[in-house]
């Protein structure tokens, strides 16, 4: 069994602090020390609940070896110097709690902050993929130049040219992802993700199997036999990670059972699904036939993935421009489909790093600030307690120390300091990381499996040890300066001063960039909640089903289709229930986009001229509460024997008849390789599909009956206490066809809740820094404050004396606060106006400059730093004038 | 050797029963850093001794053996002096009944 991370931290440190011990004794020392920390750990394990305050208790143990190993070592090398800095700056920290306890607090915030998010980085741009050369594959999109989508699945005719016509490559591979349910008696059906590859993906990918051997060139032939390769999850889950399942036949659906050949090694992520699906990975690999001619000529439809491995020596930018090239090719050969398509190539790393690659730099940034916020406020508590003992120091120099003696004693402080602060810290990037896990975006692959490794536990050293000697050498060479009479009486005031003040005036201005950077996504996810999507999605159940291979004509799923939803319909609690081809949000994206052709009406050009064609039945736009504008909707008299008729939205209305009354104008277009000639008939508000941030797509709506789709998606409006829940819907369906798999079923507020996981992740994460740097800067104007007001007791004991009142001190002190704030807000704000900037591509109806936004914030932290202020002022009061002139 | 409170509390607990560093810092409730060298000295002094525990006990617990120590008949003694002149507040005691492991002598 792996022994759970502080246990592993804690025996590192033995590992570290056993140096300290005399070589003779090391071993018997270290072992006493392990025996001790090991039956602990194993004493916590069997306790029903772990709690974070045991993991600190184990960890604090484990520091109690440094003064052991100290005093061991002093036995055997009686006057080594090390030794007694160690010695002496324990007792001293041990002597003051509070300020210690303070300052391993901030050490700990700022390094283990600063591990966790470099962590995040490592985890997704650094970590070797498991394939040779990963940094030479490539995947390729497409990308609508009109619309600027980008990133989209490619259509198969295009995916051939490119890979008949490309010279970058290798090696150049589709693979063809698609579901396929499972079916078994007696078992909840379900489905799994597949993908059908091209020859040469595997040596794409160049990444050996694990067990059993790749698929033969004849096994890519037509009917060649039903042989798969399993990935490493799905073997480990359902076939219990046996070797012996190499050549054994097993049954993955209703139809005939398929021959295992091999299994693909762990951590082989190719997220080739859609990035909202639950499932981003392909579970089963099969081989695909040769191209037929009707995949040549396919360029409208389609969801190919094409993956490239670069020659050796070629740059991803020649690649693109040889990409361009074709695409401008293509273009003129097939204007109607490819006018405006072009051809973008992506490093698979950049693909598996989703949506949080845009964030990373923000992410660095903000570790880096808090770093030196933290290392800030270790130096102004080291000078605040310098102060303090500045008499010591005094005597101590007198007596004939050197300066040097002095400094390395102080630095000897903040690195021990630091050390434990590190060891917390790297806990405390544990749950940080365990947080962000938790919080999982859906599109960033590889999140929930972020570790802490010896990589970052080297980078905690090494950060630890920077920090620690930048926070304490320059209070101790302040506080080390040759003395004089006078100070050995009094201690010193003086230069100090403008010292730490300078360091709140720099973390103020820190923490102003990244609450400002907070405070703009704040900005932004509120904006984006208020989107109206063009539905109501509170109180609506949403279950898509592909019809499985049994229901195998159109007849036969519409009927099936329409018994399933007469059975929800009779429910209690329902109030609309229809079904749709392509849901808005849905967790599998069904779109079809079709050529409109309007007779009467110019031809469009050819990007303006595609619309999302979609099948609704039912009470569709009752269940989905989208308003009718004019005309009428579907209705019974609309069947599959009737005219065909049609229902655009409002955004289809104005881009196709650009003002003219759509309703009775005739409309071609094909929909599931049918061709449809229908009437318009009603005209209904807009739907937003993909996200509340893409606005709504042109749409035309035809009756399911005249079509007779695959998938559809079943929309149910319930009353606010409708018993009606997912279990319930779902049963009605298996009551139709126990065997009939449900791909997804939730609530529509929760399918437009998932869209939103990256903003709230950045919002999360960001907002998270921004506080906690927030709270250390106040923590700074705290102790600069305090050490300033106990400075100036007797100054305030003279003006109390000379008839100043208590609110005349209160300001004193809070002017003086106030100067160090505004000083901070006004470099902050110069700092953060260019570096909000950056943020743009994650903004959402605002300015990067967002005057309201720089305002709360600037306020914000104001009022922050003057009630930082208050408590030392009320301090101040306290003295009277008499105690403070003594 | 300097009698100090400390020193105390830990040879009491050791009296006890408690033969091992953690059980010691549970009983006294003082952290590690103060116990260790605590108990490193009274070695020195002769008088706690100090011994492994059987590997074999060690070997199936899957950890390494754990050092035990003893109060020899001087650290009685001294420990008997150190009660005369500290009082052990009765909490300590109280906890030590509650954490008194099963055959501990």
């Amino acid at each position: 069994m792996m022994s759970p991370f502080p246990l592993r931290l804690a025996l590192w440190l033995i590992r570290v602090v056993a140096v300290l011990v005399p070589r003779t004794r090391r071993h018997a020392w270290r072992t006493e020390w392990e025996a001790e920390l090991q039956y602990h750990a194993a004493y916590l394990r069997r306790r029903p609940r772990r709690s974070w305050w045991a993991d600190m208790d184990l960890i604090s143990r484990a520091l109690g070896s440094l003064p052991d190993a100290a005093w061991i070592r002093r036995q055997f090398t009686l006057d080594a110097e090390v030794v007694h800095d160690v010695v002496y700056s324990t007792r001293a920290l041990v002597k003051s709690p509070g300020f210690t306890a303070v300052t391993l607090l901030v050490f700990a915030t700022g390094i283990g902050a600063a591990i966790a998010i470099v962590s995040i980085a490592d985890t997704l741009f650094m970590r070797p993929l498991p394939m040779p050369h990963p940094e030479r594959i490539m995947t390729i999109w497409q990308q609508n130049r009109a619309s600027g989508a980008e990133r989209l699945d490619v259509a198969p005719g295009n995916a051939l040219d490119w890979l008949a016509r490309t010279r970058s490559f290798q090696t150049l591979a589709i693979a063809d992802p698609f579901t396929f349910n499972l079916n078994f008696a007696g078992r909840e059906p379900d489905y799994l993700t597949a993908a059908r590859v091209s020859e040469q993906f595997f040596s794409v990918l160049g990444a050996p199997v694990l067990h059993g051997r790749l698929f033969l060139p004849e096994e890519y032939r037509r009917r060649a036999g039903r042989v798969v390769i399993l990935s490493h999850a799905l073997w480990a889950t359902r076939f219990g990670a046996e070797s012996a399942i190499i050549g054994a036949q097993v049954r993955l659906d209703a139809g005939a059972p398929y021959t295992v050949v091999g299994v693909m090694p762990r951590g082989l992520e190719l997220r080739l699904f859609d990035d909202r699906a639950r499932r981003a990975e392909v579970q089963v690999w099969m081989p695909k036939p040769e191209f037929d001619e009707a995949e040549f000529k396919q360029r409208v439809y389609g969801a190919w993935n094409v993956l490239g491995r670069l020659r050796p020596g070629i740059s991803v930018a020649e690649t693109q421009a040889e990409l361009d090239v074709i695409s401008h090719q293509l273009a003129h050969e097939h204007p109607e489909t490819n006018g405006r398509i072009s051809a973008q190539v992506v490093p698979l790393r950049v693909h598996l790093a989703g949506g949080l690659r845009a964030l990373l730099p923000f992410l660095l940034g903000a570790a880096a600030i808090l770093l030196t916020v933290s290392c800030g406020n270790v130096a102004i508590l080291l000078l605040a307690r310098g102060s303090a003992r500045a008499r010591e120091f005094a005597v101590r120099q007198a007596l004939g120390a050197s300066r040097f003696r002095l400094v390395r004693q102080m630095v000897t402080e903040s690195l021990m300091l630091a050390g434990a602060g590190g060891a917390i810290g790297l806990l405390v990037a544990r749950w940080m990381l365990d947080l962000v896990g938790r919080l999982r975006p859906a599109d960033i692959a590889r999140v929930d499996r972020m570790t802490l490794d010896a990589r970052s536990v080297a980078l905690a050293c090494g950060v630890t040890a920077v920090a620690a000697v930048l926070a304490g050498l320059m209070p101790s060479l302040q506080l080390s300066r040759p003395v004089s009479a006078a100070a050995l009486r009094e201690g010193r005031t003086g230069p100090r001063r403008a010292v730490g003040r300078a360091l709140v005036v720099v973390e103020i201005a820190a923490a102003l960039v990244l609450v400002a950077g907070a405070g703009l996504l704040v900005r932004s996810f509120m904006l984006l909640q208020r989107v109206d999507p063009g539905f109501n999605r509170d109180h609506v159940s949403v279950l898509q089903v592909f019809a499985s291979s049994r229901i195998d004509t159109p007849e036969k799923r519409i009927a099936f289709f329409e018994q399933a939803l007469v059975r929800l319909r009779a429910l209690p609690g329902v109030v609309a229930a229809g079904a749709v081809t392509a849901m808005p949000f849905g967790e599998a994206r069904v779109i079809a986009r079709g050529l409109l052709e309007i007779p009467g009406h110019p031809a469009a050009p050819p990007e303006d001229a595609f619309a999302y064609t979609t099948a609704v039945s039912g009470d569709y736009f009752k269940a989905m509460d989208v308003p009718l504008i004019a005309g009428r909707l579907f209705d019974a008299t609309d069947t599959a024997a009737s005219r065909q008729v049609l229902v655009v939205s409002r955004r289809a209305a104005r881009q196709f008849w650009k003002g003219a009354d759509p309703i009775g104008s005739r409309v071609r277009f094909q929909f599931s390789g049918k061709s449809f000639d229908a009437e318009v008939v009603g005209v209904v508000g807009d739907l937003r599909h993909e996200a509340l941030d893409a606005p709504a797509a042109a749409e035309v709506f035809l009756p399911y009956v005249q079509s007779g789709f695959r998938a559809l998606t079943f929309v149910v409006r319930t009353a606010p206490d409708s018993p009606a829940d997912l279990r319930i819907l779902k049963e009605q369906i298996w009551a139709l066809d126990p065997l009939q798999t449900i791909f997804s079923a939730a609530s529509l507020e929760r399918l437009v809740w998932q869209t939103l996981s990256q903003q709230r992740f950045n919002l999360v994460v960001l907002g998270g820094f921004a506080l906690v740097t927030l709270l250390l800067a106040a923590a700074g104007v705290y102790g600069v404050i305090s050490v300033s007001t106990s400075q100036r007791v007797r100054e305030f004991g003279i003006r109390a004396a000379l008839g100043a009142t208590h609110g005349d001190i209160i300001r004193l002190v809070l002017a003086e606060g106030m100067t160090l704030a505004v000083a901070g807000i006004i470099a902050g704000i110069s700092v953060a106006i260019p570096t909000a900037r950056l943020l743009k591509t994650l903004l959402f109806g605002v300015t990067a400059t967002d005057p309201l936004t720089f305002l709360t914030v600037s306020g914000g932290l104001a009022v922050v730093g003057a009630a930082a202020c208050y408590v030392p002022a009320r301090r101040a009061l306290k003295i009277g004038p008499a105690e403070a002139l003594r | 050797m300097k009698l100090t409170y400390p020193t105390t509390l830990v040879l009491h607990a050791l009296g006890q029963g408690f033969r091992h560093g953690f059980e010691i810092l549970d009983v006294t409730g003082l952290p590690s850093g103060t116990v260790y060298p605590i108990l490193r000295r009274l070695e020195r002094e002769a008088l706690v001794s100090a011994d492994w525990e059987d590997a074999a006990i060690a070997r199936e617990e899957q950890r390494p053996p754990r050092r035990y120590y003893d109060v020899t008949p001087a650290g009685q003694l001294v420990l008997a002096t150190a009660l005369a002149r500290y009082r052990v507040p009765r909490s300590i005691a109280a906890r030590a009944r509650r954490l008194r492991p099963a055959g501990a002598s």
